[in-house]
């Protein structure tokens, strides 16, 4: 895997995100029945320097999932049709080095934390502030090698 | 039970102690705490669900489900504990929880509730707060007006709720609805027919009397005396929002206020017609049923008019705005009939002209005399003039830029300008062509590649946006007149007075200050980019320095990043805009503001508890009463052996421990070593610090002072249930004493040591053996001296009362020692204080001692 050089505000306080070595953007898929969560997120992203793509369906998310795949997919963890666990089992399955994050409601924490023996990267309880999960995105970064 | 009368409570003590035992007072306690823990559940959840407006959070439709059930939960469950520990049935409370669940559960099902029963609104009442009364249109308008402070003209909406009850009152409620639902089941089949039929029975429908009675009061109203003609305007739900339904709705020109009903009607039944019935098909928007409410306005008489695009849709000119206008009234410009002039503004103040382009003007439309309209030939001098000087040109700018700010996208603003020469703003909508350079996917992350970073990660998005513009340093005391137009505040601490300015600059930017604080509040109301609690942005900022504020990522660019800012206005879903958010706002009208304030006051009543936090204040307040009046009557207290508690001073002090205010190895007389209880410890160390005692302004030595204290126990000490004792009766938190000091009566209440928001003190003094002009001295002495501690303070004759509330435990237990020290230092000026100088005097004496004496504490 090639290592991008994208930073982001609060990483890196003396420059911008990007920088001049910026080759490929952080891809983060976005899964959550909830539209607002879509809505709120992919912009708060892109405007972060990423690469987004957001789902409301899981089916929709499933097929993007075999056609390509995602440095970070974000998930909720309750959806109508398939559950968010039942989607980790397949991004990890085809993709062992996509790390997940798993958005959660407070009612089902309990299941969250068993999900980290399915290879969760960490659980983030809704309602969450937008920093917590970018906090977590960065984490992806640096623990992968993507950002220098 | 309304046991709120001591004699009542006493009366009933009596009848008790006859009857059956009553409840151990360590139980009531026990539930006395529980009602303390749960009203700051309830505060700290109100708080939660407040501060998720502010867009640092993402929540979804479960959380305000979720929240408002645990929330009427939490607020059932307080009601409940209140009657356990008054031993009666609060109805009324109950009721009105009732009425405040239901019309949360109401909003939450979809069903607005529409706080305003009225079938006219004023327009300078309207607000998007109203939105559901008044309409999209008209409540922006109300926005314009109302929140960012511009001219429009005056008027009035004919509300939904009007339109509802239109409706149902001709039985069409139902099948109206049962007609769109079969529409959208079939997929539009017979679509024009059976638009036609709806438009048909709305024409036909009776209007409620009343209603048509109000509409013609109103209409005559705004015309005067004066010759006037009216523009009824469309203001349906969703119109000009997420779902546009532009220009499909009708609106009537040149109305005689004689005329409104026909007018009203027609607007009315425009909610049918065949394009709007079509639209609702097409855009999902079947599940919501329709409403029209129909604004009222005099027709303007105009100058000059036209529209302004704040984004022109030119290729070339894409940091620019677009304003074209023409003599006369608008309409012919809004048609695309006339000739109009065309000038190209920069977005960026000061707003220079890049081109223009003047047409040669051979006609416009006037009002005529009458009131009506008719157009006539422009004076051959006129015609290829200017209609706009530079001045106004700066001002349509300056007007439609804070416009777009506040809405947070690019706008249609229609306008004109009066023959006096006043802006008048009669629209905004969302511009619905995209211009070209928006339409474009903008990589915003590019943009701020290698742009210097000024403040990164630091701060609380007290309101999410993107803003760019020149600093102002805010410093102490500057008059906020003088503020910059379109500068960014910047100042060490938020303050709500820069609401004042708030419409004029384009972000806030504090070293210190709440997301939930009053200020955020209106910078949201305001939606006015603002961080705070950045710690250092006065110091890292500099006067005038252009900056880029992403109040969502929490980060200051050095410099105008234009596509970062293009970003925000081509962001397709403004969070104030998405229905969790409106949702949220509309539960939190019935959960958050509080109504009941004065506790004192006959509205201070189950009656008129509004919402869950008024609930929840009526709760804590009775319970608070209900203790003091059960630690004086309660027959447990009255026949439990108490323990004499042996001091330093030689007070006579009995002390009732209910849980924990005492070392439970402590003997039947108990040591001032052996207090337990945080409130009476501190106060007790105020009475012992020697200075406070000794240091007095009449030479009086200790023995002969201390025993002049106590030798008035007994016949004269009214106190019904403790006869000539002095009493404390304490928890660990909890301290209510009743001390009788010479002629001097002193009643603490106080409970310490639970959260910030239970802490509580109200101390009271009394008393006296000097004539009434020398205890009323007295009496404002001790005013002085508690007012100067933060204490809310009322007098009534020699009577002093002071309360405070909610501070740390900290400075509450500071506050006891001061008390302690006061109750000392006042006996001894009884016969001194013969002037009103002697006041001031020893009030300073007291306040110089009592800093000397901290600063030694410390």
């Amino acid at each position: 895997m090639t290592p991008d050089a994208i930073e982001t505000p609060g990483n890196v306080p003396e420059e911008a995100p990007g920088g001049e070595a910026a080759k490929r953007k952080t891809s983060i898929l976005v899964l959550d029945d909830e539209p607002i969560v879509c809505k709120r997120l992919k912009p708060f992203f892109q405007k972060a320097g990423y690469e987004v793509e957001a789902f409301n369906q899981p089916f929709e998310a499933l097929a993007r999932i075999e056609a390509r795949r995602f440095d970070v997919v974000i998930t909720d963890l309750k959806m109508e049709g398939l559950d968010g666990l039942s989607f980790l089992g397949k991004v990890k399955a085809l993709h062992p080095d996509t790390d997940v994050i798993l958005i959660t409601g407070f009612a089902t924490m309990e299941t969250a934390r068993q999900s980290f023996r399915k290879g969760v990267f960490d659980c983030v309880a809704k309602p969450f502030k937008l920093a917590e999960l970018l906090d977590g995105v960065r984490r992806i970064e640096k623990e992968r090698g993507l950002v220098p | 039970m309304a046991l709120t009368r001591f004699t009542d409570i006493f009366a009933w003590v009596w009848r008790r102690l006859q009857g059956k035992p009553p409840v151990p007072f360590s139980a009531l306690y026990k539930k006395f705490k529980g009602i303390l823990e749960r009203h700051n559940t309830i505060l700290e959840l109100i708080g939660d669900m407040g501060d998720k407006l502010g867009g640092d959070y993402v929540f979804d439709r479960q959380y305000i489900l979720d929240s408002c059930e645990r929330l009427g939960d939490q607020v059932f469950k307080l009601i409940s504990d209140l009657n356990l520990l008054c031993q009666g049935k609060n109805v009324a409370l109950f009721t009105a929880f009732e009425r405040i669940q239901f019309r949360v559960r109401e909003e939450l099902a979809g069903r607005r509730v529409l706080s305003r029963t009225d079938h006219i609104l004023p327009l300078s009442e309207l607000t998007h707060d109203l939105a559901d009364e008044g309409g999209n249109k008209m409540t922006s308008l109300g926005d314009i007006k109302n929140i960012l402070g511009f001219n429009t003209p005056d008027g009035f909406v004919v509300t939904a709720g009007a339109y509802f009850e239109a409706m149902q009152r001709a039985g069409l409620r139902k099948p109206v609805a049962e007609t769109i639902r079969a529409l959208c089941a079939s997929g539009g089949q017979d679509l024009a027919e059976q638009a036609r039929a709806l438009r048909q029975s709305i024409m036909d429908m009776p209007l409620p009397r009343e209603l048509c009675r109000a509409v013609e009061q109103a209409a005559r109203g705004l015309a005067g005396d004066k010759p006037l003609f009216l523009a009824v305007r469309s203001s349906a739900w969703d119109e000009d929002s997420e779902s546009s339904f532009a220009g499909m709705y009708e609106t009537v020109l040149g109305v005689a206020p004689a005329d409104i009903l026909p007018a009203y009607r027609r607007v009315l039944a425009s909610l049918f017609c065949e394009e709007a019935l079509r639209y609702r098909l097409h855009h999902e928007l079947c599940a919501e049923e329709p409403a029209m409410a129909v604004g009222v306005m005099p027709m303007v008489d105009a100058l000059v008019s036209g529209g302004l695009y704040t984004y022109a849709p030119l290729q070339e000119q894409d940091q620019a705005m677009v304003v074209s206008a023409a003599w006369g009234l608008g309409k012919p410009i809004v048609d695309g009939t006339a000739e109009t002039d065309t000038y190209i503004l920069r977005r960026e103040p000061p707003h220079e002209l890049l081109s223009s382009d003047i047409a040669d003007k051979s006609t416009r439309l006037v009002l005529d005399a009458s009131g009506g309209t008719r157009t006539e030939a422009v004076p051959e001098a006129e015609r290829a003039t200017p209609c706009l000087s530079a001045a106004q040109l700066t001002l349509l700018a300056k007007t439609a830029m804070a416009l777009e700010h506040f809405f947070k996208r690019p706008l249609d603003v229609e306008w004109a300008i009066t023959p006096e020469g006043g802006l008048v703003v009669l629209q905004a909508r969302p511009l619905s062509i995209r211009p070209n350079a928006c339409a474009q996917t903008v990589d915003a992350s590019e943009a701020v590649k290698g742009v210097p970073v000024l403040i990164s990660g630091r701060g609380v998005t007290a309101m999410g946006g993107v803003s760019a513009g020149p600093v102002h340093l805010m410093t102490e005391g500057e008059d906020l007149a003088d503020f910059p137009y379109g500068a960014i505040l910047v100042s060490r601490h938020s303050s709500p007075r820069y609401a004042k300015v708030m419409p004029k600059c384009r972000g806030i930017i504090t070293d210190v200050g709440s997301a939930t604080g009053h200020m955020a509040t209106i910078a949201r109301e305001l939606r006015v980019p603002t961080l705070v609690q950045t710690g250092s942005a006065t110091r890292t900022l500099r006067e005038g320095q252009e900056i880029t504020l992403d109040a969502d990522h929490q980060v200051v660019y050095e410099g105008v990043v234009d596509a970062l800012c293009r970003f925000e206005l081509v962001r397709e879903d403004v969070f104030e805009e998405s229905w969790e958010y409106r949702t949220l706002k509309r539960v939190l009208k019935h959960i958050s503001p509080l109504t009941l304030l004065d506790p004192k006051s006959d509205a201070f009543a189950p009656e008129s508890c509004r919402t869950f936090h008024d609930i929840a204040r009526y709760v804590h307040q009775r319970a608070v009463d209900k203790l003091g009046s059960l630690a004086e009557t309660h027959r447990e207290l009255r026949d439990s052996a108490p323990r004499r508690l042996v001091t330093k001073l030689p007070l006579g002090l009995t002390v009732i421990d209910v849980e924990g205010g005492l070392d439970p190895a402590a003997g039947e007389d108990a040591n001032e070593s052996d207090i337990r209880c945080r409130p009476l410890k501190a106060l007790m160390e105020g009475m012992n610090v020697s200075g406070m005692w000794e240091t007095s302004p009449v030479a009086v030595d200790m023995g002969s002072f201390m025993s002049s204290v106590t030798k008035t126990f007994g016949a004269e000490a009214s106190h019904p249930s403790r006869m000539g004792r002095n009493l404390a009766v304490i928890s660990r938190e909890y301290l209510n004493l009743h001390l009788r000091l010479g002629y001097h009566f002193t009643v603490v209440d106080a409970f310490l040591g639970g959260s910030v928001n239970d802490n509580s003190i109200a101390f009271r003094f009394m008393g006296g053996v000097t004539d009434l002009s020398r205890r009323s001295r007295r009496a404002s002495l001790v005013a002085g001296i508690l007012e100067q501690f933060d204490f809310m303070v009322e007098i009534k004759g020699d009577m002093v009362t002071g309360r405070i509330k909610k501070h740390p435990t900290r400075t509450m237990l500071e506050k006891m020692f001061m008390l302690g020290c006061l109750i000392g230092y006042t006996r001894q000026l009884d016969a001194k204080l013969d002037s009103e100088g002697a006041v001031a005097l020893y009030m300073d004496l007291f306040l110089q001692r009592i800093t000397a004496l901290r600063e030694t504490r410390e």
